[in-house]
């Protein structure tokens, strides 16, 4: 039997002409076709300006069309900024109180509403609903909310005697306000993961655990958290760069505090922001940018291998 | 239709998936180029000039749209070259990324608008056009020397000024008349506002209100301070001034406010220059802010009685207050720098009548400021000597020192020194110390054009 270039043995016992695909390599084709206009959206508009702050960091970069090459002069500039530095530490602080927050409040929701009732079903509503709302319009409900004195906050927490304490204007409150409204506008995607999470776990496992008289805490410590180690690990993932890359928290800083009071809530992106765009200083902005990048990747990697990948077995 | 390749019949009305994709890219690759920067300059040629501003048109100020409108029609219906207004949300202009991210790319507009805290910025990055060719000499010699200055260097003027906002203090009669003061108690020095301060503040309402975001705005509403004790930004041989007395008291005296708890750490609506939603609403019964809060109280805060006084100075210090406002200014690599330059003096810099009162209406009609023009006084004297107007042309104007124009970095440095003490408690000595270090450090190495 002859066979032609790109022709199987297959191919010609059914029949099928020279260049014809197989019915697995179109539905791939397909699937590459699909996925294409996102790898292309990707590669514009996130992996080519990468490129480009990477190789901005050894420039100097006046914002007006002067480059003058620099080498390494930003990154040593980057080691002596004490700014930067606390941008970083303020990051961190982000990060250590909101992703765990995120986790607990996540599935917390998910765990409350996951009984399919009418009342679940608006409770879900309900929980997902700061999502719907543009960030900076919960910025602004939130300044508002949080007002020294005569907000609401300070009205409900007066009979306590912290009626005097100011969210947004105290660099040692501050932070906390924005990790518990940043909690407050992403619950509701995180209780869904969870919920997604909880429903693919076998009832089996439960009404066993329920026959051998397990107590509802010990069924969801020793069956409801092992199998949900996939879902926690998609979410520690997601909630860690949300919070490092700011893709979101952005926007609450810049309409709430502006990185203040005193630089308490100045997290390391809108640190970056600032050189780029109030200063001019895009050189600079570039170089501190990679670093970000490099620590989070670093961050990645390690949860990748704390966890086996999200398996977390040995 | 049948496709010929499978012989099945496409019941998609003639199209096939292929050519679907086909149009629809083609569709998108077209819009895409249509909307690219580039190839849209080049079609629109130098011929229309793009006027970023965020005034008109849609503006939130009816008054101040209509201004700018009139403005353009007028220029638009005697000038072969055009101008088009571009709004951009006050927002996203000052803090945004839209204005250094144009200019970033070569598509920066061909006139724009700056402040004081800004001219540096652009000018050291050389896009600001030179506008000294069409301003006649009597012209020049009419702008407030002063406030000129800060748009000058080496005698060339880069911009042309559209107004003076000097900054006071507003107060609630009701509040004053609730502990038994009046108009002629208003605090003369620091120590009495803080100790009235104290006498208005209230489980409800605090007794005076100073800018506590960080930002060009909270510096520019602090230097009078500084400036009122005789503190300065650099010596006469360029080296940083900060560590001096009057950087000191300027800095205890906002912290003394906060930590009194006269003051809040956190000003309702915007920012403390929003003076409808501070003192208007009866969250403070004194504000620290411009000459605009005038016409901001007329729009939205009417039925409130309320005053104006010049700021008080410490013991033995000189009364100085500051003025900012915002400047029309071309773009030297624009399309048309030459009918931008002509554009800028003719607005507001030109000897004909129109010009002058077209500066008159921009800050009698539209806004509540002074003029930068000095025979813009007479003009307008109507205006100028009636209610509020009269007590900031008389009492508060002349003791107006110009916004300061610093690099981003003096100003980041003495923005943390203020955050610190304001907020944080830190030590005023140690962060001017601080500050100062800092501004030395970039001075030594600082190669633009004049620090003022």
């Amino acid at each position: 039997m002859d066979l032609a270039v790109g022709q199987t043995a297959r191919d010609v016992l059914r029949g099928r002409p020279r260049g014809r695909l197989t019915r697995r390599q179109r539905e791939a084709l397909a699937g590459y076709l699909f996925v294409l206009p996102d790898a292309l959206g990707l590669a514009v508009f996130a992996g080519l300006p990468m490129l480009l702050a990477l190789a901005l960091g050894f420039f100097t970069v006046d914002g007006f069309g002067g480059y003058r090459f620099a080498g390494l002069a930003n990154y040593r500039r980057m080691l002596l900024d004490p700014l930067f530095l606390q941008s970083l530490r303020v990051t961190l602080a982000y990060v250590v109180m909101l992703v765990p927050s995120l986790y607990v409040v996540g599935l917390g929701l998910a765990l409350l509403v996951q009984r399919r009732s009418r009342l679940s079903g608006v409770l879900r509503s309900l929980f997902f609903l700061p999502q719907m709302v543009s960030l900076v319009v919960v910025a602004l409900v939130w300044q508002v909310l949080l007002v020294d004195k005569i907000g609401i906050v300070n009205r409900l927490l007066s009979p306590l005697g912290l009626g005097g304490l100011s969210w947004l204007g105290d660099p040692r409150l501050a932070l906390v306000a924005v990790v518990a409204i940043s909690v407050w506008f992403l619950m509701g995607f995180y209780m869904l993961i969870f919920l997604g999470g909880l429903q693919d776990i076998p009832k089996e496992y439960h009404e066993a655990a329920r026959l051998d008289g397990a107590r509802p805490a010990a069924a969801f410590l020793y069956i409801t958290l092992p199998l949900l180690r996939p879902t926690s690990f998609f979410v520690v993932l997601t909630a860690t760069v949300t919070a490092v890359a700011g893709g979101q928290i952005f926007d609450l800083i810049y309409v709430m505090t502006k990185g203040g009071p005193a630089n308490a809530t100045e997290l390391a992106i809108y640190y970056i922001y600032q050189q780029a765009f109030q200063y001019n200083e895009f050189g600079y902005a570039g170089a501190m940018a990679t670093v970000l990048v490099v620590l989070l990747l670093g961050l990645t990697l390690l949860l990748f291998a704390v966890t086996r990948g999200g398996r977390f077995d040995g | 239709m049948t496709d010929q390749r499978d012989g099945r019949t496409d019941r998609s009305g003639g199209w096939t998936r292929r050519r679907l994709l086909g149009t629809g890219a083609a569709l998108g690759g077209s819009a895409a180029l249509g909307g690219f920067p580039v190839v849209r300059r080049a079609r629109a040629a130098a011929k229309t000039m793009s006027f970023w501003q965020f005034y008109a048109p849609g503006g939130p100020v009816p008054g101040q749209t209509k201004w700018f409108e009139d403005t353009i029609k007028a220029w638009n219906d005697t000038h072969d070259v055009k101008v088009d207004l571009n709004y951009i949300p006050s927002g996203d202009y000052m803090n945004g990324a839209k204005l250094p991210t144009a200019f970033a790319s070569g598509q920066g507009p061909d006139l724009f608008l700056i402040s004081p805290g800004d001219f540096l910025r652009y000018y050291n990055g050389g896009v600001l056009q030179d506008l000294t060719p069409y301003i006649d000499a009597k012209v020049q010699a009419d702008f407030t020397p002063n406030i000129i200055a800060s748009r000058k260097v080496d005698g060339k003027i880069y911009g042309v000024p559209m107004e003076v906002e000097p900054m006071a203090f507003y107060f609630r009669k009701d509040a004053f008349d609730k502990v038994g003061l009046n108009e002629t108690d208003v605090p003369k020095t620091w120590e009495q506002l803080l100790e009235i301060a104290k006498k208005l503040t209230t489980p409800d309402r605090f007794g005076v209100l100073f800018e506590t975001t960080p930002g060009y705005y909270q510096n520019f509403t602090w230097y009078p301070f500084l400036w009122q004790g005789g503190g300065e930004f650099q010596t006469a041989d360029h080296k940083s001034a900060l560590n001096a007395p009057a950087f000191v008291q300027a800095l205890k005296f906002w912290q003394d406010a906060v930590a009194s708890g006269a003051a809040p750490r956190k000003p309702l609506g915007g920012g403390a220059w929003d003076i409808a939603p501070n003192l208007g609403s009866g969250y403070c019964a004194m504000q620290n802010c411009g000459i605009w809060g005038i016409s901001a109280m007329a729009a939205n805060a009417k039925d409130v009685p309320y005053g104006v006084f010049k700021l008080p100075t410490p013991t033995d210090g000189k009364y100085v207050t500051v003025g900012g406002g915002w400047a029309i200014v071309a773009n030297a690599r624009g399309g048309n720098p030459e009918a931008a330059g002509q554009f800028c003096a003719w607005a507001l810099a030109s000897a004909s009548p129109d010009s002058l009162k077209r500066m008159v209406d921009w800050c009698t009609v539209a806004k509540s400021d002074m003029p930068p023009r000095q025979s813009a006084f007479a003009m307008g004297k109507a205006a100028f000597d009636s209610g509020f107007m009269k007590t900031f042309t008389t009492e508060i104007y002349p003791g107006t020192r110009a916004e300061p124009r610093l690099p981003p970095q003096v100003y980041k440095a003495i923005s943390d020194a203020i955050q610190a003490c304001q907020l944080n408690g830190a030590d005023p000595a140690q962060q001017a110390a601080l500050a100062s270090q800092q501004v030395d450090a970039f001075l030594a190495g600082y190669s633009g054009a004049e620090i003022l």
